[in-house]
């Protein structure tokens, strides 16, 4: 049922992708925040969380994903998604995340924008 | 005229129950053809309103799922009942994200969430008995 496994896909300088997959909620949430942290700690400015193998996160989930968008923010850094099912996009849209973060609708696209920001 | 199709939950309290509930909404939307996309979405407001009975309610947590297939759009109806203290759903703030970025508390996300991806929400509080009511429509919300 939905498991959880994240899991760094890719380091480049600065960038660090992060692929999520299964449902995010507390626990999901908090293994996103402890890895980004350490990541952000290690010198990343900009992270990728590509949610192709995610269908759902709760609202739990999408608190802890603040505080690694606050995070970001305090380190001048990108958070960006990328690979969202239309319902998750629909959650973001919701709360308004697109403001303060960039969404890509695949990994493809992303690196392409973000390596040229960094 | 097709009967609607009805299921009724009652949520044991274990890691992940909610998801049962979220379950059994694809389930039962797909025998209509709900489309996906809608049902992902009918979904995560089933998950909110289960979190919120599981986590602030008391008792048994119940959950009933009706789909009516037999209209030009079908529809799906759900309702999530506890029995805790109860609350003013009225006197819950909206969130706005500029102010939760720097909040110590980031959460309180769910009920806005079941507003926003359902067509119709109604909810009923008092201590006791606790029923959050929700429909969508195929070309809802």
């Amino acid at each position: 049922m939905e498991t959880f496994e994240l899991s760094i896909a890719q380091r480049q300088g600065e960038l660090a992708v992060l692929e999520v997959a299964g449902y995010i909620n507390n626990e999901g949430g908090e293994a996103i925040a402890r890895e980004a942290r350490t990541l952000l700690d290690a010198g990343c400015r900009t992270l990728l969380l590509d949610l192709h193998a995610t269908r759902i996160i709760n609202s739990i989930g999408i608190s802890l994903l603040l505080e690694v968008l606050e995070r970001t923010i305090e380190v001048k850094g990108t958070l960006a998604f990328c690979c969202l099912t239309p319902s998750i996009a629909k959650t973001f849209q919701i709360m308004g995340l697109a403001q303060y973060t960039r969404i890509f609708p695949d990994r493809a696209a992303a690196l392409v924008e973000l390596v040229k920001v960094r | 005229m097709a009967e609607p199709v009805r299921l009724r939950l009652v949520l044991p309290r274990v890691a992940r129950a909610e998801l049962i509930a979220g379950d059994a909404v694809e389930d039962l939307g797909r025998r209509v053809d709900f489309p996906r996309d809608t049902l992902a979405e009918v979904k995560l407001a089933v998950v909110e309103a289960c979190l919120n009975a599981l986590e602030y309610g008391a008792g048994e947590v119940e959950v009933e799922l009706t789909v009516h297939p037999d209209s030009a759009n079908p529809w799906i109806e759900a309702a999530v009942v506890d029995h805790g203290p109860g609350f003013d759903p009225g006197g819950q703030p909206r969130p706005v994200l500029a102010a939760k970025l720097h909040a110590r508390r980031k959460r309180g996300w769910g009920l806005e969430l079941i507003r926003r991806l359902m067509d119709e929400v109604e909810i009923t509080s008092r201590p006791g008995l606790t029923r959050i009511h929700m429909t969508r429509r195929t070309g809802g919300a």
